[in-house]
């Protein structure tokens, strides 16, 4: 069975402006991929694109106004947007565990690391509390952590951004989940401590084994790092696959663009800047969204964009997916 | 640091502080015109008698000389004599500072009680039908002027329905005093098993406490609302769902972490309920230091004033070194500074 199977989520906002009218944003428009066991999945996209909406979505930490409107989350087979609150608690930080982006500020700032590490074992499990200290010993000597006895009775505030970020990894790992959700989990780091959390993370995912998911504005941790790559813009995956393949051959005109604009290494398809504003959402045209920022769009892209099939599991949302280089490239000529 | 080396500094800082409001007391008393010569000496006395007095209080003397000797007899804790009381302030000050204390306390701790809870429960649902309620209620102890509130008060517990002892003091005037022990009738009444006296005092605490807990709930419940909504917004409670923590777990880590901010502001309305106080005690007659300080406004006992204003300097450092040492031991954070 598929351990997570996101299908055709779409989220709002809804709120009321000045006159009492309806206003929507329509932040998530048919989202929908899959995770198997064992494979990391790489979201990128430009910021406000949706990124970290689709995972608060799927683990059902939307806060009003974002609403889930359609679509379906099923995690193991249960569907997560109709689930009791208190049921999702207990698979939250149980069997789908997050890392997020400012871990400082996201531990609790009254309560020692080794307390925090503790607590969230105890909630989720029955153990002894001194087998959740051991435990939570062995997890912070797993992120790398030195000297766990002593670093569990530090207060965040005295932890570097980097070893917060693996008290967070070491939090996340407490109760074994089954998925991580990472959201930007380097954002904010020095370079040489990002590459250390991700070595140190992808060391994670293969010793235990976890289906993981990572958010980020970096092409290169994904050609590093994932099996596969989705790619979001206004709300919407446009392109989807094994990151060898998209990467090898951009099927989208967004995908190619956020390849060219990144440096040397991942430079397909000439450099081309990422210009343009992202679309209001209160006001998605029809047809493709991308259309205003696209060299190739034509009438034909003012009505609803397919899904289509470049290789079987290769999938871009654009009329032209895989005839891209057929078609007339109006940037490159212009 | 330690907490002895704190204290120290604190002290240190404090000073130049408190001679600072010794000497703008000082300085406005004088040149606000406030001369008691005339109302001692009284209307038929002769230029004579005028300037004998003068010279017996020494006013005859350049001002600052005047602030010299007196700076260095309040260093000496010699505040002067008040000549409405014919006492020395300092007597009259402490006397009184334990009764305007005792109102304080029970108005500011009730008000305190009772807004905080509501305060957060505002915050977990805001905008709900609770939230709308708080704030019309709150906006109401806003714009209720004190005295106005405490009349209406007398006038319907007392005068119209009779529940509450008339607005004349701290005690019915028939119960014997209870031997005193702290200056708190109520407290010195339970002490000394004088259950009539401790009573008659609890009655007459009833109306100028509640007055003064709800003019002081109102900012608290305000203040409350948005630290706590803060918090529910902030990274920690965020992640604290990310993690799954059930519902209670989350609402205690809300309270906690509210709690500084919250104490915070506590503390510092306590010692901007100076004129609130004045005026509630004037209204029931009350007797402690916020009517004494009127009073020897009102009449121009300027060292009783001096002494008044010294002395509520004092407290708002007390009150600030007791809110730093209280954060200190909630929260891991702060350092003694
Ligand atoms: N209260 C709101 N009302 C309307 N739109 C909102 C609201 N909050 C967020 N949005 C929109 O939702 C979209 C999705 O935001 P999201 O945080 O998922 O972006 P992201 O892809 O994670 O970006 P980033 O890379 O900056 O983290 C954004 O375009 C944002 O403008
Ligand atoms: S559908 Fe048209 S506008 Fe949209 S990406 Fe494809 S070519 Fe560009
Ligand atoms: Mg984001």
């Amino acid at each position: 069975m598929t351990l997570l199977e996101v299908d055709d989520l779409h989220t709002h906002f809804i709120s009321r402006d000045i006159d009492n009218r309806v206003r929507v944003a329509k932040a998530l428009n048919g989202v929908s991929f899959s995770l198997e066991a064992g494979r990391i999945l790489g979201i990128v996209g430009e910021t406000g694109a949706g990124k970290s909406l689709t995972a608060q979505s799927v683990v059902g930490l939307l806060r009003p106004p974002a609403k889930i409107v359609g679509g379906s989350v099923r995690f193991e087979g249960r569907e997560l947007t109709t689930m009791a609150p208190d049921a999702l608690n207990r698979l939250r930080g149980h069997e789908i565990a997050m890392v997020v982006q400012n871990p400082r500020t996201s531990l609790d700032p009254l309560t020692r690391v080794g307390d925090q590490l503790v607590r969230l074992h105890q909630v989720h499990s029955d153990a002894a509390p001194a087998a959740s200290r051991q435990r939570a010993l062995e997890m912070m000597q797993a992120v790398g952590i030195p000297d766990p006895q002593s670093r569990a009775r530090a207060w965040p505030h005295e932890l570097s951004g980097g070893m917060a970020q693996r008290v967070l990894l070491a939090m996340a790992l407490m109760n074994a989940p089954k998925l991580l959700i990472a959201d930007e989990p380097t954002t904010g780091l020095d370079v040489t401590v990002q590459a250390q959390i991700l070595d140190l993370l992808r060391d994670l995912v293969a010793r235990f084994d976890m289906a993981t998911t990572i958010i980020t504005h970096d092409l290169g941790v994904v050609a590093h790092f994932c099996d596969d790559i989705a790619v979001m813009f206004a709300g919407s995956i446009v392109e989807s696959g094994p990151v060898r393949d998209v990467f090898a051959h951009p099927a989208h005109p967004y995908t190619r663009n956020l390849i060219g604009a990144t440096p040397e290494r991942f430079r397909v398809g000439g450099a081309r800047l990422l210009g343009g504003q992202p679309p209001d959402l209160y006001n998605l045209p029809d047809g493709c969204a991308f259309r205003a920022r696209c060299g190739f769009a034509t009438d034909l892209c003012r009505t609803p964009v397919p899904r289509t099939h470049v290789s079987a599991d290769h999938v871009a949302l654009c009329h032209f997916a895989g005839q891209l280089d057929a078609a007339p490239d109006a940037e490159a000529q212009a | 640091m330690s907490f002895h080396r704190f204290l120290l500094r604190r002290a240190i800082m404090v000073l130049p502080l408190l001679i600072g409001v010794v000497f703008i007391t000082f300085m406005l008393v004088r040149i606000g015109g406030l001369d008691p010569v005339g109302k001692l000496a009284g209307p038929t006395a002769t230029q004579a008698e005028f300037d004998s007095i003068r010279e017996n209080l020494g006013l005859d003397q350049p001002l600052w000389q005047q602030f010299a000797i007196y700076l260095g007899n309040v260093a000496q804790g010699d505040l002067g004599e008040s000549w409405l009381s014919n006492r020395p302030v300092l007597t009259d000050i402490r006397e009184r500072a334990i009764i305007s204390l005792e109102l304080l306390f029970w108005g500011v701790g009730i008000g305190a009680l009772v807004g905080i809870p509501i305060g957060l429960r505002a915050a977990f649902r805001p905008n709900g039908r609770f939230d709308q309620v708080t704030r019309v209620l709150s906006l109401l102890g806003f714009s209720i002027p004190t005295y106005w509130l405490g009349l209406v008060m007398i006038f319907v517990f007392f005068y119209l329905l009779g529940w509450a002892p008339p607005a004349i003091g701290r005690m019915s005037l028939l119960v014997m005093t209870p031997e005193p022990i702290t200056g708190s009738y109520l407290i010195d009444g339970l002490l000394t098993a004088n259950w009539d006296a401790a009573w008659s005092a609890a009655s007459h605490l009833v109306l100028p406490v509640i007055c003064l807990a709800i003019v002081s709930a109102a900012p608290i419940i305000k203040q409350t609302r948005a630290i706590a909504i803060e918090v529910l917004a902030s990274d920690t409670v965020r992640y604290a769902h990310a993690c799954g923590l059930p519902e209670k777990t989350v609402r205690k880590l809300v309270l906690r972490n509210s709690a500084v901010p919250v104490l915070t502001f506590v503390g510092t309305e306590v010692t901007g309920l100076v004129g609130t106080m004045s005026l509630i005690e004037y209204v029931f007659a009350w007797g402690g230091l916020g009517q004494y300080g009127l009073n020897a406004i009102i009449s121009g006992d300027f060292t009783a004033v001096q002494g008044y204003v010294l002395a509520l300097a004092l407290f708002s450092v007390v009150v600030f070194l007791v809110i730093d040492i209280v954060v200190h031991l909630i929260e891991p954070r702060s350092e003694l500074s």
